[in-house]
């Protein structure tokens, strides 16, 4: 038998019973991936916190049992056989958007085109049974985002998630959807998204966090949800209710600072509660894609702000001057005070930066303007 | 018998020769004044009669007319009562005529006989010339200062008559010597911080732009307003005359010395008419504030709370420099050349830095409505003054005392002088090119500006002469620098009217 690269043992541990985020991320720390399988079958000493996951008899048996029935080799066999690619966590290849984030996943398997999250990524999800009128906002809003070249995150499950990645692939746009999922990728789920999976993980890409052959579980949803959030730029929420799975998106993404949009409903629509409510708390409203666009900035009809910051930057002196200025407002006089320039030296910073337009001035007050200068 | 006299009335800040003709015949006793005498100079009547008699002299009962040439002119006023009560007398033979001869007369009567002054001796003594003028003994130095010591005075009738009749010498004019007993104009060197209003202040007096103070209440608008009279140089023989004239007419106390030579400071307040402002009144044409400010400073403290009636007013006068009036009966042209100084707060709560305002952008923008358009436009500077902060109070001492920066502005206003023969303010657009030539990299600064459509047409000739100023105060020669013009630019602040809006 030909050596096993360390991703098949990665990808077989990943998909043990009683495995959680935290566990896997302590084995694959503890030592290489083959040395963590040897821990969990019973062959080496575990150390640390592994040994005390493993004090736990219910995890040590139900690990142990597991690594008698499933054979790395298989596991590796089977995904290369899909077309599946093991990413654990510091592969060359790992989303970076998920190097830091709250918790990354300790390993992801994948399927089709990595490299559409070096691209503008929206995350559009919400209820499973949405109403006619959520179907339609979610497709709309795919479509228009696919339509400006944006990718759309989504979970592919019923109702708002499929229906926001047929959208996009139904446009005719660069936009591609991204679908992560919480089950192994040939575990296909719900059923009748089989093609929308094959769609996805065609011309899309197709992410997940445990092996093939793992079926969905419930725990797996609210953990599918958090990498929807940290690798959306702008999380949309089309409908919701009260207490719909969607909030946990919306949560996660408010923990990771991601600008959280929603579609609102009318008050009646008990499918539109869980969204209204987010409106209400201060989420901005979408009507349209072109909504979503502005906040990312893609949107030239409505906003003054352009993608990239066309402003040229500014001279080494009047960095100086705009970081007295980043403190707080100042008149001319109290720039030169501060940065012990004279008036003229100061006035002329300031109309440079001004010019440029990383500064305001009003009332004889200057104050920084736009995006702030990294 | 007849006499005539000569006198003169006072018609805006002008005065127009009158000659007083007095006839007294046999007849019934009567008293009347004829051509077109106002109230107060019919009412003389009643003030001469009593004056005579009770100065020692008759009045025998005959019939008295008195004609004020030229008829078809309104006359006004009480400066009138001298020349009748010495018409009169002339008339009646108790004084001889010929004594009265290339004498003018100007002066109240009171009824004890004791001479009083009037306002505008200035202006009418000059309209009498040739004539020596003979004037109440506190009109003298009113009178010297056009006439020189050909001014003659007396402090009652008696003493006139008894002069005249060659009885006694004539009266001592008063010999408390020329003492200038004004205070000095508050120094600069009070003003704590506040580098770029005081840059305004200097770049104002030297280029005489009109300038706009913008800023919170209690941040020392007007503490720096009241600066700028101090750097303004003393007025020009010309204009200390016309300053002299209209201060005259409109009964402001004169200086020692009876001329007008400090550049006046005037600060009407924002309930002030429009007729109080620009002057007129329905026969008399009094100046009004903005002549009065004639070679000086009108300070309009809180220039939003003036009637936008009475700032309307003020536009022409702004660009040409006088005061048509036109009233029904009369019209005059009164001089009104100033430097216009305002101040206003930002917006009805006061402002301050950013995000201390509490307006709504509706209050703020009809509060700044008011300014903005025409008026506004009229002002080459307009500067933001603050609070001074903990910094500025804390920093070394005060800044440059008045008598440094009023040198420099000498020199500038000099140099302007010598360069067209008129302040740089007000250079017109089409000899911008020739005297105030751009420096490559200023004139790139401009175009950035009109491009930005941060600057408007006008807005851009404005600028160029601040520039000029400030080159000249630099003294740095003829080609106005970068460094001018983004001075000029900083010295046009722009208001913010909304979030988004702001007035160029």
């Amino acid at each position: 038998m030909s050596a096993l690269p360390p991703e098949a043992y990665v990808a077989a541990l990943a998909g043990f019973d009683r495995m959680s985020v935290h566990r896997l991320a302590a084995l694959l720390r503890h030592g290489t991936p083959e040395h963590a399988w040897q821990v969990v079958s019973g062959q080496a000493p575990a150390s640390g916190l592994v040994a005390n996951v493993l004090s736990d008899p219910a995890v040590r048996e139900a690990w142990q049992r597991n690594a008698r029935d499933r054979d790395p080799s298989a596991v590796w066999s089977r995904c290369v056989e899909l077309g599946c690619r093991v990413l654990p966590y510091g592969h060359a290849d790992y989303p970076c958007g998920l190097l830091d984030d709250l918790l990354p996943p300790p390993v992801l398997f994948a399927m089709g085109d990595l490299s559409l999250l070096a691209g503008r990524r929206v995350g559009v999800v919400g209820t499973r049974n949405a109403t006619a009128a959520g179907r339609q906002a979610a497709m709309r809003l795919g479509h228009g985002l696919a339509e400006q070249g944006v990718h759309v995150v989504s979970g592919l499950a019923r109702g708002v998630d499929g229906w926001a990645h047929r959208g996009v692939l139904s446009a005719e746009g660069a936009g591609r959807p991204i679908g992560i999922v919480a089950s192994g990728l040939d575990v296909v789920y719900p059923r009748e998204h089989g093609d929308l999976w094959a769609a996805t993980a065609n011309c899309g890409l197709l992410l997940s966090e445990v092996p093939p052959g793992v079926p969905p579980a419930p725990h797996r949803f609210p953990m599918r949800n958090r990498i929807v959030a940290a690798l959306s730029e702008v999380v949309v929420v089309v409908e919701s209710r009260e207490r719909g799975g969607s909030l946990i998106t919306a949560a996660e993404a408010l923990d990771r600072g991601v600008p959280l949009m929603a579609v609102p409903g009318v008050p009646s629509n008990r499918a539109a509660a869980g969204t209204n409510n987010l409106l209400r708390d201060g989420a901005a409203p979408v009507i349209d894609a072109a909504d979503v666009l502005t906040v990312l900035q893609l949107d030239h009809s409505r906003s003054a702000t352009v993608r990239m910051d066309q402003r040229p930057r500014p001279r080494t002196d009047d960095v100086e001057v705009y970081r007295v200025l980043q403190r707080e407002p100042r008149t001319i006089d109290g720039v030169a005070l501060v940065a012990g320039l004279s008036l003229v030296e100061a006035a002329m910073r300031l109309a440079r930066l001004e010019a440029a337009g990383w500064i305001s001035g009003a009332d004889g007050w200057f104050e920084c303007a736009g995006a702030p200068l990294r | 018998m007849l006499a005539a006299v000569r006198s003169a009335t006072l018609f805006g800040v002008e005065g127009r020769p009158v000659t007083v003709e007095v006839h007294v015949a046999t007849g019934l006793p009567a008293f009347q004044i004829v051509g077109l005498p106002d109230e107060a100079c019919r009412e003389s009547r009643d003030r001469v009669r009593a004056a005579v008699l009770s100065s020692g002299l008759s009045w025998p009962s005959c019939r008295v007319t008195v004609n004020l040439a030229p008829s078809s002119q309104r006359k006004g006023g009480s400066g009138l009562d001298l020349p009748i009560a010495v018409g009169f007398l002339a008339a009646n033979g108790q004084v001889p005529l010929e004594a009265i001869e290339g004498l003018g007369f100007i002066g109240e009567l009171g009824l004890d006989g004791a001479l009083r002054t009037v306002s505008g001796i200035a202006p009418m003594v000059a309209a009498m010339r040739p004539a020596r003028p003979v004037v109440a003994t506190s009109g003298f130095r009113e009178a010297q200062g056009v006439v020189g010591d050909d001014a003659r005075v007396a402090g009652t009738l008696r003493d006139l008559v008894d002069a005249l009749n060659a009885d006694a010498p004539w009266p001592r004019p008063p010999d408390d010597e020329f003492v200038d007993t004004d205070e000095p104009p508050p120094d600069l060197a009070d003003v704590r911080g506040q580098g770029m209003a005081r840059k305004a202040l200097e770049v104002a007096a030297a280029g005489g732009h009109h300038l706009l103070l913008v800023g919170p209440p209690g941040s020392g608008k007007t503490m720096l307003a009241q600066r700028i009279p101090g750097l303004l140089p003393s007025l020009a023989p010309d204009v200390s005359l016309q300053a002299t004239m209209i201060h005259s007419a409109a009964g402001v106390r004169l200086p020692a010395g009876g001329l007008v030579r400090r550049a006046p400071f005037r600060a009407p307040h924002h309930s002030s008419s429009m007729v109080s402002l620009v002057g007129g009144g329905s026969t008399a044409l009094r100046p009004g504030e903005i002549s009065l400010a004639h070679g000086g400073v009108l300070f309009l403290d809180e220039l939003g709370e003036f009637a936008p009636v009475v700032l309307d007013a003020m536009r022409q006068p702004l660009e040409e420099g006088v005061i048509r009036l036109a009233r029904a009966r009369a019209s005059a042209t009164l001089p009104a050349r100033f430097l216009l100084v305002a101040a206003t707060n930002p917006c009805p709560c006061g402002g301050g830095p950013p995000g201390a305002c509490e307006c709504d952008e509706a209050a703020r923008l009809r509060y700044l409505r008011r300014l903005s358009g025409p008026l506004l436009d009229r002002f080459d500077l307009r500067v933001g003054v603050m609070r001074p902060g903990v910094d500025d109070l804390l920093a070394s001492g005060g800044g440059e005392p008045t008598a440094v920066v009023v040198e420099r502005v000498a020199r500038a206003r000099a140099c302007a002088m010598a360069r067209i023969g008129m302040l740089n303010a007000d250079i017109p657009p089409s000899l911008l090119d020739s005297l105030a030539p751009l420096h490559p990299t200023a004139r790139l600064r401009l175009r950035e500006q009109l491009e930005a459509e941060q600057l408007t047409g006008r807005g851009y000739h404005r600028v160029r002469r601040v520039a000029r100023t400030i080159a000249d105060l630099d003294g740095a020669g003829e080609e106005v620098l970068e460094e001018h013009v983004v001075t000029a630019l900083q010295l046009r602040v722009r208001l913010r009217v909304s979030s988004r809006e702001r007035v160029a």
